[in-house]
């Protein structure tokens, strides 16, 4: 169920999406974001090529948070790995697992071969301070602002965050 | 072989050649050559029996059962006093499974053969079965005399003997058997196993000083290699002898090298003349001090602290169930209560658990603590007060521990649990379902949501739910649970028919549990010629002991209860059975269909049948697997014998479960309907002795002084009928009128209600008169519970009563939270407002 990422008994752990967890997916899904996911959503975040960057986040054992990520191909050749979800349960909140989780990912970016992944990116809706703060911490800078990103919630308009990925 | 042998069975020297290798194709199973060689004898000598059943033999086990038994039988037939064609039979009947003809046969083979040890050999494994042990000690005694080289013979006569109770002559036998061994192999686990078998014979009977003797010595030249029985032994051994200093140290032992075996405590704490069960104002502080000490020298071990809990009591127990629930909150332990509550059996216990838990409810509440422990409190406290009946305070924790954790299974199987109790069967199977959801490799949640979907009377979706994990080349996941012996699935599958008023396939599923324990009874046989030669005695005996009880394993009274219940509702109105069997009917489409099937069906059989001629095959001697004949379960709604069946159903548990009061008020119906008086008159003797109050009892005694036994039964036993029924039911009071006194004796209770209505209605007594009783249930002062309301409404609408629908509100009233009184147009509602919501196809947005 969950694999422990290091050597210390740690109280965090994470696991790859199966079609038998999916349903603990999309109740994370449901009471994290205001958004409902289609079908396509869920069948795509179970891909092969996305194992490394759609995790739950286990803490003591119980799933409390979920990263769920896709890969873009940009038109000049380059991949870029973008974040479409990615929350913790409230109680489970400032304790870590939203930073264990992103730096999970980054890793796994950099670490990344096939195919080689220049840079992640994602959309923050712009009332949301804290969670822009949040990526800034991790290494992401605002690239510029996406206006009625959003068509059913308000506000509308979103920041596009991006970090480029060093190879190691 | 007999002196004289008659002249139809002597064969001149060609043909007797031909019969010795006849019986050696049969031994190496080259059944095409044997069948020539004995048509090749039968050209000659038509009639010569021992032949003719070697024949039967091997057409049997070509396949052709039919005709191969048919021709055995001539056999007997035509050499009445032939060994061989005796064993033959019994061969035949024993892979039959029937047991007491098989032995019958084997026992005229003796007769005529009296020192075959082939025949021997399977006669003794038969007399176990059977548990003719007297017998046994005959057989295994020929055997030994026969050929006491052999090892094992000596071993079968001392278990024969064991098994019949003559524990001394299962000494000597061991005894004599060690001195004939010469030049065993070190660390012989065989020879092992014998000397700790001698040993407990020798703790049977009493002897400790030499058993331990035996064992000491053996142990020490490593002669026995059981280490964990030799330690186990020592203790109980040096314990039985009062060495309790020595014992101390051997039950110390056991604990070191177990510290979680609650047995090896127990026997620390005997060998100290303390018993856990029955602690004395002295003995209590001294147990407790000797945990504490287990509990500190052993710091993983969980037993002495688990222990300490039930020993200890007032501060004491407030201090250590203070660290013992907040170490344990801390870790995540899901089954924390299950463990605790064991405890409230004593109320000032369940206080103070109830206190310390809600404390640390509230210290863990603030937001610098750990949000796991916090959530596992309110889990535990919802389990606590569910278990006191407390249901909405549980679900109203339950609720917030959802939205703290919505990801965590347990607390949905807990709310499905609390709203079992709350009688809302339909809300419970969704809130499983929930669970079931989160974690779709989880078996144990799959059929934890197919057993509360089976409880809310859904039966199909309860099928496809279990149809994820069944075999998916089974005919139906019922049929691959039937085939897994899933006793869990066929109760509570049989119980939902049952419910659903499906009593056929109600009756197929209890039939099916009968299977399964008749299976686990013919299962042992293999085992009684299997361990004596591997000599694994002691796991034998407790296996001989398990089977022994088989029949008093939860399961199989529940579905005996059942299934009698219905055969005597069968009985007692054979237009319910035509109701039930009356073929549906089919549209035009539907009857097309139906006959394609049977086409088809035909078609596959035919050239299966072509390639079952003949071949070399051996396929035993077992008869086929019987097919499903009939899948409805209609056949059994239809038998004739019902009460004969019913009746066949409650004898095992008349031995093995007396003091289940239930029992013998089955026992009651079924004998009374075959006017057997004398046992009917004794069930109710017998229930009386366990409970003379009971409503169901009551409602018994009113219907046999009602069918007025004195005149019914046979003149020769009409003097003990009155006079037993004097003593039951005294004729003083009217039936009326007792039926009232008991009422009144009984005014809160709804079981005794519900029980007077129905005796009412026996009494014939105006449906108004029975309905006014019933509506009673909902007086200030009764006890109610959904359980008897649910009882009485389906009693209501048996009787045909125009007031069941208002009762059926007024108990819905009563018990909002429950949805077993809706109907069952207010349950398709329910169940249809609760289906998915549909899928909206929005684009995606994404929420970083």
């Amino acid at each position: 169920m969950s694999s422990a990422t290091t050597t210390t008994t740690s109280k965090v752990s994470f696991a790859s999406l199966t079609p038998n967890n999916l349903g603990t997916v999309r109740k994370l899904n449901t009471v994290l974001f205001p958004i409902k996911y289609s079908d396509k959503f869920y069948r795509d975040i179970l891909a092969p090529e996305l194992e490394d960057f759609c995790k739950l986040i286990y803490y003591n054992d119980i799933p409390v948070g979920i990263i769920c990520c896709r890969l873009e191909n940009q038109s000049d050749g380059t991949v870029k790995l973008y974040i479409m979800t990615m929350g913790v349960l409230a109680p489970y909140r400032s304790l870590g697992l939203g930073s264990k989780g992103l730096e999970a990912i980054l890793s796994a970016a950099a670490a990344n071969s096939k195919p080689k992944i220049s840079h992640v990116h994602l959309h923050v809706q712009i009332s949301n301070t804290e969670a822009k703060r949040f990526y800034e911490r991790h290494g992401f800078t605002e690239v510029r602002v996406h206006e009625n990103y959003y068509k059913k919630i308000e506000p509308r308009d979103a920041w596009i965050l991006e970090k480029t990925i060093e190879h190691a | 072989m007999a002196p004289s042998i008659p002249a139809k069975r002597q064969l001149p020297s060609k043909e007797s050649t031909l019969f010795k290798e006849l019986l050696t194709l049969y031994e190496t199973k080259q059944l095409k050559k044997g069948l020539k060689a004995a048509d090749q004898i039968l050209k000659k000598f038509p009639e010569h029996g021992e032949t003719l059943c070697m024949k039967g033999l091997l057409l049997t086990h070509m396949g052709k059962r039919g005709e191969g038994i048919e021709t055995v039988k001539k056999g007997i037939r035509l050499d009445i006093t032939s060994h061989i064609v005796w064993h033959v039979f019994g061969l035949i009947q024993k892979a039959e499974k029937n047991y007491e003809e098989a032995l019958k046969s084997y026992t005229q083979a003796l007769r005529c053969d009296k020192d075959n040890t082939n025949i021997l050999r399977d006669a003794a494994n038969l007399q176990t079965q059977l548990r003719l042990y007297d017998a046994l000690v005959e057989t295994r005694h020929t055997l030994l005399r026969l050929r006491p080289a052999l090892r094992q013979n000596w071993i079968g006569l001392a278990v024969a003997y064991h098994l019949n109770g003559q524990l001394s002559d299962a000494k000597q036998v061991l005894e004599a058997y060690e001195k004939t061994l010469k030049n065993v192999p070190d660390y012989d686990v065989e020879h092992s196993e014998v000397l700790l078998y001698h040993v407990r014979v020798l703790e049977d009977l009493n002897e400790f000083a030499e058993a331990l003797t035996l064992l000491d010595s053996n142990a020490k030249s490593r002669i026995i290699v059981d280490r964990r029985a030799i330690m186990e032994t020592r203790a109980r051994l040096l314990s039985k002898l009062r060495e309790t200093e020595e014992a101390e140290h051997a039950w110390r032992a056991l604990i070191e090298m177990n510290p979680d075996c609650t047995a090896y405590y127990s026997g620390y704490l005997s060998n100290k003349d303390i018993s856990l069960e029955s602690l004395t104002d002295e003995s209590r502080p001294q147990a407790l001090h000797i945990l504490r000490d287990f509990s500190s020298q052993i710091p993983r071990a969980s037993a002495p602290r688990r222990l300490a809990l039930t020993v200890a009591s007032g501060e004491e127990f407030n201090d250590l169930v203070k660290d013992y629930l907040s170490i344990r909150i801390s870790k995540g332990i899901p089954s924390l209560f299950a463990d605790v509550k064991a405890l409230y059996k004593d109320p000032v216990k369940r206080d103070i658990v109830e206190k310390t838990m809600e404390e640390l409810r509230e210290q863990l509440s603030s937001l610098a603590s750990e949000p796991t422990s916090y959530l596992w409190t309110l889990y535990f406290l919802a389990q606590h007060y569910s278990y006191l009946g407390k249901q909405s305070r549980a679900l109203s924790l339950l609720d917030e521990a959802i939205a703290h954790t919505p990801t965590l299974p347990e607390l949905y199987t807990c709310k499905g649990r609390v709203l079992k109790r709350s009688g809302d069967y339909l809300g419970a199977a969704r809130s499983v379902e929930d669970a079931r959801l989160l974690d779709g490799q989880d078996r144990f949640l799959n059929t934890k949501s197919a057993k509360y979907l089976l409880r809310a009377g859904l039966v199909e979706e309860a099928s496809q739910v279990l149809g994820l994990f069944t075999k998916k080349d089974a005919q139906s996941p019922g049929a691959d649970l039937e085939e897994m012996q899933s006793l869990l699935y066929l109760i509570e599958d049989g119980n939902a028919h049952n419910r659903n008023g499906n009593l056929g396939m109600a009756l197929k599923r209890y039939t099916a549990i009968q299977k399964v324990f008749n299976d686990y009874e013919d299962d042992q046989f293999d085992f009684h010629s299997y361990s004596i030669r591997k000599f694994t005695i002691l796991i034998y005996l407790n296996m001989i002991h398990w089977e022994d009880r088989l029949h008093s394993f939860p399961a199989y009274p529940e579905a005996a209860l059942a299934a009698s219940q219905i055969y005597v509702r069968l009985h007692d109105d054979p237009d319910l059975v035509a109701s039930l069997t009356a073929p549906a009917a089919l549209t035009d489409a539907e009857k097309k269909a139906k006959n394609k099937a049977k086409k088809a069906a035909h078609k596959q059989e035919d050239p299966k049948k072509a390639a079952n001629a003949l071949s070399n095959e051996d396929k035993g001697l077992e008869p086929e697997p019987a097919k499903d004949d009939d899948p409805d379960g209609t056949k059994l709604l239809q038998a004739t014998d019902k009460l004969e069946k019913a009746a066949a159903w409650l004898a095992p548990l008349t031995r093995l479960d007396k003091d289940n009061i239930h029992v013998w008020i089955a026992v009651y119906d079924v004998s009374v309907r075959r006017n057997k008086w004398l046992q009917a008159i004794r069930a109710l003797n017998h229930a009386r002795s366990l409970d003379s109050e009971h409503p169901e009892l009551h409602l018994r005694l009113v219907d046999l002084r009602k069918r007025d036994p004195s005149s019914a039964c046979a003149p020769a036993i009409e003097p003990a009928v009155t006079a037993a029924l004097q003593e039951l039911i005294p004729d003083e009071v009217s039936l009326e009128t007792y039926n009232s006194q008991y009422l009144q004796k009984h005014s809160t209770s709804p079981r005794a209600i519900l029980s007077c209505a129905r005796a009412l209605h026996r009494l014939e007594a105006p449906m108004e008169e029975v309905e006014n009783q019933l509506f009673t249930l909902f007086n200030a002062d009764v006890d109610l519970d959904v359980k008897t309301l649910l009882a009485a409404l389906t009693f209501l609408k048996e009787i045909k009563s125009s007031r069941a629908e208002m009762f059926g509100t007024s108990c819905d009233s009563r018990f909002e939270l429950s949805t077993a009184f809706k109907s069952q147009a207010e349950l398709a509602t329910l169940r249809h407002d609760n289906t998915t919501e549909s899928e909206a196809n929005q684009p995606e947005e994404t929420l970083g």
